[in-house]
């Protein structure tokens, strides 16, 4: 930890010198070198848990268990999705590990199509282990090289900043109208993961702008609560009751929260400073 | 490299205009400094980007107004939970509105952060006959009991006529805005405005655009109606919106409603395909007997050869039918009798293009919107005497609603719906 650590304060103070020669509101300080090896550390356990996860995961494939790989999909995602804007650095990884069907053009017979939802697909529709289990051995491969590559990241200041958004982004084009868990309606998971992940940047970040915008602060400790109160709605047993459980209006709450929390969090690179 | 191609066509043009001035050839080297460039812009027009409808009156601009060539109509879920959300909402959009109609100069920030303006229209908004309509649905009346008290009182949520295939999410809202302006991209930099300014408080349910092709004016100076995508004139027999009067008993709600809703109207939208490879392959003939008009001039099928969409047809002379069928689309939507004046209406509708359907047929047809005084005497009534016309092997409605647009704007300082919210404050 202690290398990333230093690697991370010496890009944060070349990139702060940098930019307090261009003069403009507000300058990056040292302030975010804190922030930013806190989150790396954060990312880090994530996607320690996230091999570990996909380690029982792809072991009850293995094992042809159906069922077992069931209870432990939802969950074994949770460490993905929360740090997706940085697994998402990686595009190569980030599509065989989380593709969807729609982004191959034979969709679920596409050869091409991997990781989590072709494994997802076989669990839900296809009802066997059978003709995914060199998928789970893929995905076993790729997330730990994902967690190798990551650790040995700089972590890039206006990606983690910006990543905030980039979370509820997410969410709002992609996610909100059930496409992302289509076979095993886990979607609700994935919300709250994004929702986490997005709200640790927010809350790391938020000694940095509480004196400089305390209306910025309230909104959005109003907003990020406000989705919260909804999911609460439909957890269960620690997880998560189907995507098909939440109502209209909830999902209209949840729609109109997630994108005024892009459009607010949008603004975090520039309140601090950054490009 | 689009960039460079930029930067190169204009200096390419001004070296050639310096080398053409006072040199043999001069007016051959303007000519061609002068030649449109395969990158340039089509020519706008700067009278039109500066046609600008009053945003403040007594009723909202974009029902009378005359109709611009674009529009788009976008229903709402809103994501409110009492008269101070609400009432926030429509102070902002007031807000928006009158910036997006009136035009201006967008707000400069820092470019460290994201604009303000999504830009599309350069750094001043011209208004550009732009109006936007907002109405508010029945699905919001009802499902708050601060607000069912104050349902205007022939707003209802729309049912299934007989030959409708209405598909749920292109159905129904809360609110819907028209947007209308000269130009399809003006409407969509006020769509992205409020978008962008009001996400906290709404989600686009669905949303239909359209347009209008602009029509030369006749020889005699008139402006003939537009065609559908039927190929007809569409709007021939409307009633005059100049007439303020006729205006005041047709569209304009009245003593009859709550207060704060006087000087408001219903809107009816109804999202329509046209089957148009099946209706191009039906002979002549019978799209004018079934349409009731001629197909070319627009004119009444008991006019002569010179009558024109202006002439009326008069049905009296014809009881029978013989000449305009008594299910003819124009006869049974308005048959001119004393008793049916009051089912008048006033069309406003745009002609829609959404690429094609799985089938490989073109996905066309109309968006239709009107407003009326009494939804019940007006489009109801209309569309139940139209159920079973021959029209219907051609089109198939799918979507829509019923709406209530809100009074106007009196002045600066009001808002839209201000008298609703006063009304919900004081149950």
């Amino acid at each position: 930890m202690v290398a990333f650590h230093l690697k991370t304060t010496a890009l944060a103070l070349a990139f702060a010198a940098g930019m307090a020669t261009q003069g403009m509101a507000a300058e990056p300080t040292l302030d975010l070198v804190g922030p930013l090896s806190e989150y790396k550390l954060y990312v880090a356990e994530n996607t320690a848990q996230l091999v570990t996860d996909t380690e029982a995961f792809v072991a009850a494939i293995k094992a042809g268990d159906v069922e077992k790989a069931k209870s432990l999909f939802a969950p074994t995602r949770m460490s993905y999705e929360r740090i997706e804007p940085i697994a998402e650095l990686f595009s190569d990884l980030d599509g065989a590990i989380d593709a969807r069907a729609d982004d191959y053009e034979k969709a679920e017979a596409d050869e091409a199509f991997t990781g989590f939802h072709r494994i997802e697909y076989a669990l839900w529709v296809e009802s066997s282990t059978d003709p995914v289990q060199g998928y789970a051995d893929q995905l076993l491969t790729d997330v730990k090289a994902l967690d190798a590559r990551i650790n040995e990241l700089t972590f890039p200041p206006e990606v983690v900043v910006g990543g905030a958004a980039a979370l509820m982004e997410e969410v709002a084009a992609t996610k909100i109208s059930g496409e992302e868990d289509r076979y095993s309606r886990t979607d609700l998971w994935d919300f709250d993961a994004n929702f986490a992940g997005s709200e640790k940047i927010y809350d790391l970040l938020k000694p940095l702008i509480a004196e400089k915008d305390p209306a910025f602060v309230t909104k959005t400790d109003a907003n990020f609560k406000a989705v919260d109160d909804v999911l609460a709605k439909y957890r269960k047993d620690g997880g998560y009751v189907s995507y098909v459980e939440l109502t209209d209006a909830d999902r209209t709450v949840l729609s109109t929260r997630v994108n005024t929390l892009a459009e607010d969090l949008s603004t975090l690179r520039g309140m601090l400073g950054l490009n | 490299m689009g960039q460079s191609d930029r930067d190169t066509g204009p200096s390419r043009r001004r070296v050639l205009i310096g080398l053409g001035a006072g040199v043999a050839g001069a007016f051959a080297q303007e000519a061609a400094a002068d030649a449109p460039m395969v990158n340039d812009a089509p020519h706008g027009d700067a009278q039109t980007a500066a046609q600008s409808v009053p945003f403040h009156g007594p009723h909202q601009a974009g029902i009378t107004t005359p109709r611009p060539a674009a529009g788009i109509m976008v229903a709402f879920d809103l994501a409110i939970t009492g008269p101070e959300d609400l009432d926030r909402m429509l102070r902002l959009l007031t807000e928006r509105a009158e910036f997006l109609t009136q035009g201006g100069p967008v707000p400069e920030r820092d470019p460290r952060l994201p604009p303000a303006d999504s830009g599309l229209l350069g750094p001043v908004v011209a208004p550009d006959n732009q109006t936007i309509t907002v109405a508010l649905g029945d699905a919001l009346f009802e499902r708050f009991d601060w607000l069912r008290p104050l349902k205007p009182a022939h707003l209802q949520r729309m049912v299934q006529f007989p030959n409708d295939a209405l598909v749920a999410g292109q159905c129904h809202g809360d609110m819907t805005i028209q947007f209308c302006a000269n130009l399809q991209d003006t409407n969509i930099h006020a769509l992205r405005d409020i978008m962008k300014n009001l996400s906290e408080f709404l989600v686009i349910r669905w949303m239909q655009q359209g347009d209008v092709p602009p029509v030369p004016p006749a020889p005699d100076g008139s402006t003939p109606s537009a065609r559908n995508f039927f190929g007809f004139r569409d709007g021939s027999a409307n009633p005059d919106s100049n007439d303020a009067a006729l205006m005041d008993r047709i569209v304009w709600v009245g003593a009859e409603e709550p207060a704060w809703a006087r000087g408001g109207s219903y809107q009816a939208v109804r999202l329509i395909r046209n089957f148009v490879e099946r209706w191009d392959r039906t002979p002549l003939g019978e799209q004018e007997r079934d349409f009731g008009r001629r197909k070319m001039s627009g004119a009444p099928l008991d006019g002569g050869p010179h009558a024109t969409e202006r002439d009326v047809p008069d049905y009296a002379r014809d009881p029978e039918g013989k000449i305009t069928p008594l299910d003819a689309h124009i006869r049974l939507a308005n048959p001119r009798r004393p008793e049916t004046e009051k089912n008048l209406i006033l069309r406003r509708a745009f002609n829609y293009s959404n690429g094609v359907t799985k089938n490989g047929q073109l996905d066309q047809g109309l968006l239709f919107i009107c407003y009326q005084a009494d939804l019940d005497a007006g489009f109801i009534a209309v569309q139940n005497r139209l159920n079973g016309e021959k029209m219907e092997e051609y089109l198939k409605p799918f979507g829509g609603g019923y709406f209530f647009a809100l009074p106007g704007v009196a002045g600066p300082g009001d808002y839209l719906g201000s008298g609703l919210i006063a009304a919900a404050r004081s149950l």
